[in-house]
């Protein structure tokens, strides 16, 4: 009786679902680090602006003040009084000389006193606060020695 | 005789599996390579300072004023350019661009990079309109051709007023 040529050797692993896996593992982590720098807060409703700049380098040291009103599921407003949403917990605009103070003191104990005049804060302000808000928000940093503040809209396209 | 069988369709399984992971793969892609949120973006604006030590003695021949009021709900009640009215709806913005126009004469002439605007703004006015103005002083972006054409560089706040009691 003759039998069929048997081959013999060495069958590797199938590599294709495994590196499948990898790239759908790796993509993931890149959208969830994407997401997790902008420290947007979804209450806060930024005017749109079409000939606002985006910019295209990130500062180096920067602190995110989102300032907009609490709301409900349907976006309406609970509370008249804007808040500062900052680290998850909610201020009144004149609570947060203490918060920028003790921001200020652990950056300068973390990364050096000269840290202060690098740091950029960037405010990210609803659209309906009420405009001298947002100057008393901005000269607060000032006063704590954040001297570079940025107000951010929605913007669409930057000028040519 | 007897022939074999040759001529019975043989059932041909296509294996689905790699074509779903490549799709997947080509859907995260193209998800990630789409901005999902819509860019943010600022302009250079003189943030009003503590110290007055930057506050410029006089203001220059060239300083335009634009002022907003509004009444206590934070709505605009009025726009005004170098103390002419300009109204206080959309329209009015359309015309705070046109006239501001007219002020700086040519866009982007080097004349143009002395002219300061100085946005007054009511305490109680919604941040929106102030937004809305600071964006039509800049400049004017064109519907058709989405290019922008810059108006005037330097921008800055008036001290804040007090609020209306």
């Amino acid at each position: 009786m003759k039998l069929g040529k048997i081959e013999l050797g060495f069958t590797g692993p199938n590599m294709i679902p495994m590196i499948d896996i990898v790239f759908q593992l790796v993509m993931f982590f890149m959208i969830a680090i994407t997401f997790e720098n902008s420290k947007a807060d979804e209450r806060v409703k930024l005017p749109l602006d079409v000939l606002a700049i985006p910019r295209e380098v990130k500062p180096e040291h920067e602190l995110v003040l989102n300032f907009g009103f609490q709301r409900d599921k349907h976006g309406h407003k609970i509370n008249s009084v804007p808040t500062v949403f900052y680290n998850d917990r909610d201020f009144e605009v004149g609570e947060l000389t203490r918060v920028l103070d003790a921001e200020k003191r652990a950056l300068e104990e973390t990364q050096g006193r000269d840290v202060i005049e690098k740091v950029t804060v960037k405010i990210r302000t609803d659209s309906e606060v009420a405009n001298g808000l947002v100057q008393q928000l901005i000269k607060k940093c000032q006063d704590s020695g954040f001297t570079k503040v940025t107000v951010v809209d929605r913007g669409r396209k930057g000028l040519e | 005789m007897k022939f074999a069988n040759s001529t019975e369709p043989t059932k041909i399984v296509i294996p689905m599996a790699p074509m779903i992971n490549v799709i997947f793969l080509l859907l995260i892609f193209s998800m990630l390579s789409m901005k999902i949120v819509s860019p943010e973006a600022n302009f250079n604006i003189n943030l009003p300072v503590s110290a007055p030590s930057h506050a410029r003695p006089h203001a220059s021949p060239h300083d335009i004023k634009v002022g907003l009021e509004s009444d206590r709900d934070g709505n605009l009640t009025q726009l005004t350019l170098g103390g002419t009215n300009l109204g206080n709806d959309e329209a009015a913005f359309d015309r705070l661009n046109k006239e501001l126009l007219l002020l700086i004469g040519r866009p982007g002439h080097p004349q143009t990079k002395d002219i300061e605007v100085e946005i007054d703004a009511d305490y109680e006015c919604q941040y929106q309109y102030v937004a809305k103005a600071v964006s039509l002083c800049t400049g004017k972006l064109d519907p058709q051709t989405q290019q922008g054409a810059r108006y005037v560089e330097k921008i800055k706040f008036a001290p804040p007023h007090r609020p209306k009691s």
